[in-house]
C-alpha cells in the first residue's frame, strides 16, 4: 500500500510539473507574438490542414502562401507576417485555430480554411468579430452568404462545371452520360449537383448516377454497371486520388469514353496516379500551369526551384490570395484595420494573378476566366 | 484579466465542458462494465435533432437541447434492448456499428442535407449577445465586451449543467442503483445470482449514457454554427473512449480529468506546430505505459482526500503560523 502511494505521489508530481512546463511554453509563445510591432508589418492568419487526411492540400496551400510572402516582403512596401495554424481537417480544431488567430494573434485577415465544411464553422466567427476571411479552396455553394467579411478566390464549381460540360458537348457531341460522385465529401456532393444541373441544361440524358466514398479503392461494381449502359461520357465528382483510380479501372475494363471531372481532376497528381489512362480527361479550371503567360511561367519556375515540384491549383490559388490581400492592404493604407481591409478587398478589380484576371463580384465570389483543359500525353492542354 | 477572458480561451473552455459531459456519458455506461462505443452516434442524433428543430421548426434553443437528449435516449431504447444482452467486445463492435449507421443515415437523408451538413445553426453566444443588446447592454459592461459577456454567460450555463451532471453521477455511485452498477461491473453472474436485475440496470445505464451524449451533442451544435456527418465518425467515438481510458473509468473524476487534458493538450501544443501530433501520441503512450488503469482510480481519490483532510486538520490543530512559513 505504501509503495502504491509513493508511485501515485510521483506520478502526480510529474503531472503537475508537466502542466507547469506546458503553461510556461504556452506563455512564451504568446509573449513572442504579442511583442511584434503592429507598425508596417501586416499579420495575416492562415488556417489550413497540416496533419491528417487532407494534409497534401494544406501543404500545397502553405507553400503557395510562403512563396508569395517571400516575394512580397522582398519588394518592400507592405511587409507580411504569416501566422499558420493547423486545422487537422476537424471542425473544432479549425474553430480553435480561428479564435486564436482573431483574438490572440490579432491578425488583420485570415486566409483559409481548406475545407468548405470548416468554413461554415469558422466563417460566422470571423464575420461576427469583423475579420476578413478568404477561402482559397472552399468551392461549395453558399460560402460567401455567411456574411460580408467572407470572401473566396476559389472558383466555385457552379461556374467551372457548366463550362466544362458545355465545351465537352460541343466538341464531343454528348447525348447520354453517366455520373459518379463521392457521397461522403460535402464538396463533391455540391459539385455533383452542379453537374446534374449542367447536364440537364444542355439537354443531355443521364443514364445512371453512381456513388462512391473518399478513400475507396475499388470501383469495379459501379463501372461494370456504367459499361453496360454505354454512355457517351462519364462525369466524375471527387478528389484526385479516387478520380485517378476510377480512370485506371475504367480503362482496364475497356471503357474508352471520355471523362469530364470537377476540380478534383485538376492536379498533376491525377496524371501521376492514372498514367496513360488519364488521356482525354476533361476539366475546367482557372489554373493552367503551361499557360503562355509571363506571370505563370515565373511562378512555376520559382515554385519548382523552392519545393522541387510543379505547383498545383491549391498552391496557385493560395499564392494569388496573398497577393490580393497584400494589394488590398496597401490600398487600405493600414496594416491593422480589419474593416478597412474588408472595404478595399470588396473593390478589388482587374487584378492580374497566376490564375488569370481576377475581381470579386458583388457577392464576394471570384469573377474570373475559366479554361477548359484536356489531358494530352500526360499534360494538361487547352481543349480546342 | 483581459487576456484570460480572451474569446479564444473562452471557446476552449466551452469545448472542455462539452467534452466533460461526453466523459460523464461514457462513465455512466462503463459503470456497469459495458464498453459502449455508440456515444458518438448518440451525440450526432442529439446534435441533428436539436439543430433541425431550431433551423426548420423554430423551436427555441433551451427546448431543442433537451429534445436532442431525449431523441438520443429514445434511439437508445430501440437499439439498447438487443445490444445490452451482449458483453465485452461484442457490445463494443455492435455499438461502433450503430454509430457508423447513424453517420451513414445522416449522410444520405435529405433533411440532414447529406455530406454538406447543416450550416447556420443558431449559436447560443450569438443569441445571448442579441438578448443583451435588447437589454441595452450591446456595448458591453465595464471592461467586458458584449461578445465576452455573452460567451461568459454561455459558459456559466454550461458549467451549471455540467455541475448538475457531476453531482448526479456522484450521488448515483453512492445510491442503491450505483451499488448495483458496481456489482454488475465486478461480476455480472454473481450480481444476478444475488438478486440484481442485471438487464434492467444495464439498460438504465445505457439510457443515461445516451441521454447525456445527446445533450452534449445538442449543445455542441449550438456553439459551433455547423455540423456535418464527418464530425461524428468513429474518430469521435474513440476520442470519447480515450477520456475514460486516460483519466480512469472507476470514478467520475477520471473521465472528467481525461476530457480536460485531451481537450487542452492540442491547444497547449500549438506553438510546436508540426510536432503536435507526435507529442500528443507520445504523451498517450507514456501515460498508458506507466498508468494503464488511468490517471485516477478510487485509491488515488482516497489518497488525495486523506492528504487534504490531514492538512486541513493540521492547520486547525495549531492555529499558530507554521514554522516553515507555509507554501
Amino acid at each position: 500500500m505504501f509503495v502504491m502511494k509513493n508511485v501515485a505521489k510521483k506520478v502526480m508530481a510529474g503531472l503537475v510539473a508537466a502542466a507547469f512546463m506546458a503553461v510556461a511554453a504556452g506563455c512564451g509563445g504568446s509573449q513572442q507574438s504579442g511583442g511584434t510591432q503592429a507598425g508596417s508589418t501586416a499579420k495575416i492568419g492562415v488556417v489550413t490542414i497540416l496533419s491528417g487526411g487532407g494534409a497534401a492540400y494544406g501543404e500545397a496551400i502553405k507553400q503557395g502562401l510562403e512563396l508569395a510572402r517571400d516575394e512580397i516582403n522582398s519588394k518592400g512596401k507592405t511587409k507580411i507576417e504569416l501566422v499558420i495554424e493547423d486545422s487537422k481537417g476537424e471542425k473544432n480544431e479549425a474553430i480553435n485555430a480561428a479564435n486564436k488567430l482573431i483574438h490572440k494573434d490579432n491578425v488583420v485577415g485570415i486566409i483559409g480554411p481548406t475545407l468548405s465544411g470548416d468554413m461554415f464553422a469558422i466563417g460566422p466567427i470571423a464575420n461576427q468579430s469583423g475579420v476578413p476571411i478568404m477561402g482559397t479552396s472552399t468551392t461549395a455553394e453558399g460560402i460567401t452568404e455567411i456574411g460580408e467579411y467572407v470572401f473566396r478566390n476559389a472558383l466555385p464549381e457552379s461556374l467551372a462545371i457548366p463550362q466544362a460540360v458545355k465545351k465537352a458537348q460541343q466538341k464531343l457531341g454528348l447525348k447520354k452520360v453517366a455520373i459518379m460522385y463521392s457521397n461522403n465529401n460535402d464538396w463533391a456532393v455540391s459539385s455533383f449537383k452542379t453537374f446534374e444541373q449542367a447536364v440537364k441544361n444542355n439537354g443531355i440524358e443521364v443514364l445512371t448516377i453512381e456513388t462512391f466514398a473518399d478513400k475507396d479503392t475499388d470501383f469495379s461494381a459501379q463501372l461494370t454497371k456504367i459499361a453496360t449502359l454505354k454512355p457517351d461520357a462519364i462525369m466524375v465528382s471527387g478528389l484526385y486520388q479516387e478520380a485517378g483510380l476510377i480512370l485506371k479501372k475504367a480503362r482496364e475494363m475497356g471503357i474508352t469514353v471520355p471523362f469530364v471531372g470537377n476540380n478534383g481532376f485538376n492536379s498533376p497528381q491525377l496524371v501521376k496516379i492514372a498514367g496513360a489512362s488519364a488521356e482525354g480527361a476533361i476539366v475546367a479550371s482557372p489554373w493552367f500551369p503551361s499557360k503562355d503567360d509571363e506571370k505563370v511561367k515565373k511562378f512555376v519556375t520559382a515554385y519548382k526551384a523552392k519545393y522541387g515540384k510543379e505547383p498545383d491549383q491549391f498552391a496557385a490559388q493560395a499564392y494569388d490570395a496573398l497577393y490580393i490581400m497584400a494589394d488590398a492592404l496597401e490600398k487600405s493604407g493600414s496594416t491593422t484595420d480589419r474593416a478597412k481591409l474588408k472595404n478595399s478587398l470588396k473593390i478589388v478589380k482587374d487584378f492580374q494573378g497566376v490564375t488569370g484576371k481576377f475581381a470579386f463580384d458583388e457577392k464576394r465570389n471570384p469573377a474570373m476566366e475559366v479554361t477548359v483543359l484536356v489531358v494530352k500525353e500526360g499534360n494538361f492542354v487547352e481543349l480546342k | 484579466m483581459d487576456s484570460l477572458l480572451n474569446p479564444y480561451y473562452l471557446q476552449i473552455v466551452m469545448f472542455v465542458m462539452i467534452n466533460a459531459m461526453l466523459g460523464i456519458s461514457i462513465y455512466l455506461t462503463l459503470a456497469t462494465g459495458q464498453l459502449s462505443l455508440g456515444n458518438a452516434g448518440f451525440m450526432s442524433v442529439g446534435a441533428y435533432t436539436s439543430a433541425l428543430l431550431t433551423l426548420k421548426v423554430g423551436v427555441p434553443i433551451f427546448l431543442a437541447v433537451p429534445a436532442g437528449g431525449i431523441a438520443a435516449c429514445l434511439l437508445a431504447a430501440v437499439i439498447g434492448v438487443p445490444t445490452t444482452r451482449m458483453q465485452g467486445l461484442y457490445l463494443a463492435i455492435a455499438t461502433l456499428g450503430f454509430g457508423e449507421v447513424v453517420r451513414v443515415v445522416a449522410l444520405n437523408l435529405k433533411v440532414t442535407n447529406g455530406a454538406l451538413g447543416l450550416s447556420g445553426i443558431p449559436s447560443m453566444s450569438v443569441m445571448t449577445g442579441k438578448g443583451l443588446s435588447e437589454l441595452g447592454l450591446g456595448s458591453g459592461v465595464g471592461i467586458l465586451s458584449a461578445q465576452q459577456l455573452s460567451n461568459i454567460i454561455v459558459i456559466v450555463v454550461l458549467a451549471l449543467m455540467l455541475a448538475c451532471l457531476v453531482f448526479f453521477a456522484l450521488r448515483l455511485s453512492k445510491s442503491r442503483m450505483g451499488r448495483a452498477f458496481a456489482a454488475i461491473k465486478a461480476d455480472e453472474q454473481a450480481a444476478e445470482v444475488s438478486g440484481i436485475n442485471t438487464t434492467y440496470y444495464k439498460l438504465v445505464a445505457f439510457f443515461m449514457g445516451a441521454f447525456v451524449a445527446g445533450l452534449a451533442g445538442a449543445l455542441a451544435a449550438h456553439i459551433t454554427f455547423y455540423i456535418g456527418p464527418q464530425d461524428f465518425s468513429y474518430h469521435k467515438a474513440v476520442e470519447i473512449l480515450l477520456f475514460a481510458v486516460l483519466g480512469g473509468s472507476n470514478v467520475v473524476w477520471g473521465p472528467l480529468l481525461g476530457s480536460f487534458i485531451l481537450t487542452l493538450l492540442p491547444e497547449v501544443l500549438r506553438p510546436v506546430a508540426e510536432f503536435r501530433e507526435m507529442i500528443y501520441g507520445a504523451i498517450l503512450v507514456i501515460m498508458m505505459t506507466f498508468r494503464p488503469e488511468g490517471l485516477l482510480k478510487e485509491g488515488t481519490i482516497r489518497f488525495l482526500w486523506a492528504k487534504f483532510n490531514w492538512r486541513a486538520k493540521a492547520e486547525d490543530d495549531n492555529s499558530q503560523p507554521e514554522p516553515e512559513g507555509g507554501r
